[in-house]
């Protein structure tokens, strides 16, 4: 039974970081129908930026955290202003804008690279000690994770469905022209949006960086999957991207269980391929913001 | 009231739009009519700041909004009804409609739900149900009460009869005649040459993009060429 209950743990672990890189891409494509090939590096960025504040500087690691969300959220909207904003105002964005994102991707990791080199650094613990649970034990800092990933996306539910930044949100996407007849300023909602895609990644960031390494390459990884999550769920559905999400991440987890470790993402994207086969729309489709 | 000056209106290299000026007089209704392709979406977008015009002036009681956003026209008294309602399909109706006002202050917002409630007191059943699962007349009320939330002075409606039941029509045509008796000035575009004119004061015929003919709601459905082509009429005299 414990085998079991530890199989069930680590998938919400691990789903976990993948419905909050998922539900962040999720969030931009269902608003402004953008892909971002950057989102990684966002990752990426806030990783380096929490080992800076809280290792170099030795500050206090919820300071180190607040303040990289902070300049993640910020990086966010920058990105979308100085190079997503321009190419939406053209007719043929499309392709553009995959291009741009892409390149952005490219330009970022290896300035990352110039900056803080090629090797691979960790963060320490930031909770010490052995949670144990029937015959499971599992470190604090793996159900951290999970607990402060579940706060964040509870959050940011509510934030969406339960303010008036939310309601802009959600007018925008789901008729971007009709929001912007009504008075709601949709370039500034782009913007926002962008924001707050930022700050769950950098959230995932800063919870796995004492687990995995950063690296300029971090966020690669964690892209596709949130790729693969955005899709499970119903392209641009914010629900769907937690769901699937949590859902690959125990797939992947009884997967391992049962097959060597390599087979990991043999395993996530066969399922994805099944689920497209079947349900091309995804898993949770028209349930977007 | 509101005054479109000599409107040019280009998609890429293409214009769509040459030289249009129409005028809206307080209290008025006023058709925009023309076959498909004529610009008459266009004409509606470009007042209300969706679509930029590339020449000419909009002009709202004495302040030129051209080139400004369009975030702006809802508080100057300017609100739209979008083709094919566009209503945000995943919220309530009451979220719909509320959004409307986004632009004023809850108590102002209270106090026009209840004048809009009035209006379409039909709607009242329906305030929690989901705006995407509404019928299309229905959908339809929604659009109006949601462009009414503005508390506009002028109010475009984008083929406001568009896909509707004939017995809708009649309905969405006595809102119109009510809510322009309340004072909002109405301009509205439509294929339908005996539906656009009857309903209106004065009207515009638009063709690829000109205005080639204006005058009384009477005087268009009288003049020979629209019967012609429009009516499907002889004109009198004809062989």
């Amino acid at each position: 039974m414990s085998w079991l209950i530890e199989i069930i743990l680590n998938g919400l672990i691990t789903g976990s970081i993948y419905a909050l890189v998922g539900s962040g891409i999720a969030l931009v494509y269902g608003t402004t129908r953008v892909l971002n090939f950057a989102h990684g590096e966002l990752i990426m960025i806030a990783g380096y930026l929490v080992l800076f504040f809280s290792v170099t500087l030795g500050w206090n690691v919820w300071l180190a955290s607040f303040l990289t969300l902070v300049m993640v959220a910020g990086a966010g909207a920058l990105l979308q202003r100085a190079t997503i904003a321009p190419l939406l105002a053209r007719d043929d964005w499309a392709f553009r804008v995959i291009a741009a994102t892409i390149g952005l991707s490219i330009f970022l990791q290896s300035g990352a690279q110039l900056v803080w080199g090629e090797q691979f650094r960790t963060l320490p613990y930031f909770f010490n000690g052995v949670a144990v649970i029937g015959d499971v034990r599992m470190p604090w800092q793996r159900i951290a994770i999970l607990v402060i990933a579940l706060l964040i996306m509870a959050a940011s539910a509510l934030v969406l469905y339960r303010t008036p930044l939310g309601r802009m949100v959600r007018a925008t996407a789901q008729d971007a022209e009709a929001a912007l007849a009504v008075g709601i300023p949709s370039g500034l909602v782009h913007t926002a949006v962008f924001a707050i895609s930022a700050v769950l990644a950098g959230a995932g960031a800063i919870l796995l960086s004492p687990l995995v390494s950063v690296n300029p390459w971090m966020g690669v990884a964690y892209l596709l999957k949130g790729f693969a999550v955005v899709i499970l769920g119903g392209l641009g559905s914010f629900g769907g991207a937690v769901a699937a999400g949590f859902l690959l991440g125990l797939i992947e987890s009884f997967g391992v269980a049962f097959a060597p470790t390599e087979w990991r993402d043999v395993i996530s994207f066969t399922f994805l391929i099944a689920v497209i086969w079947v349900r091309p729309n995804g898993l949770f489709a028209g349930r977007g913001a | 009231m509101l005054d479109l000056n000599n409107i040019d209106v280009h998609y890429g290299a293409t214009q769509v739009l040459w030289d249009v000026s129409m005028r809206v007089g307080a209290g008025e209704i006023v058709s925009v009519m023309g076959p498909n392709g004529s610009g008459k979406s266009t004409v509606l977008k470009a007042a209300m700041g969706l679509k930029k015009a590339t020449r000419g002036e909009v002009i709202l009681d004495g302040e030129d909004l051209q080139g400004k956003s369009a975030t702006l026209r809802p508080k100057r008294g300017m609100s739209i009804v979008l083709e094919r309602r566009r209503l945000f399909p995943r919220m309530s109706v009451r979220e719909n409609i509320q959004l409307g006002a986004f632009t004023r202050t809850h108590a102002e917002a209270a106090r026009t739900m209840d004048w809009v409630l009035d209006i379409l007191p039909d709607l009242q059943p329906h305030l929690n149900a989901t705006a995407g699962k509404l019928s299309g007349g229905q959908q339809q009320m929604v659009a109006i009460a949601r462009g009414l939330m503005a508390d506009p002075r002028v109010l475009l409606m984008d083929e406001p009869f568009l896909g509707l039941s004939p017995i809708m029509v009649r309905t969405v045509s006595d809102i119109m005649r009510t809510i322009n008796e309340k004072g909002v000035a109405i301009l509205f575009n439509e294929q339908n040459a005996k539906l656009s004119f009857a309903l209106s004061h004065r009207g515009y015929l638009l063709e690829s993009g000109r205005v080639v003919l204006s005058g009384s709601g009477e005087e268009m459905l009288e003049h020979p060429e629209v019967k012609r082509v429009y009516l499907g009429q002889r004109a009198e005299g004809a062989a």
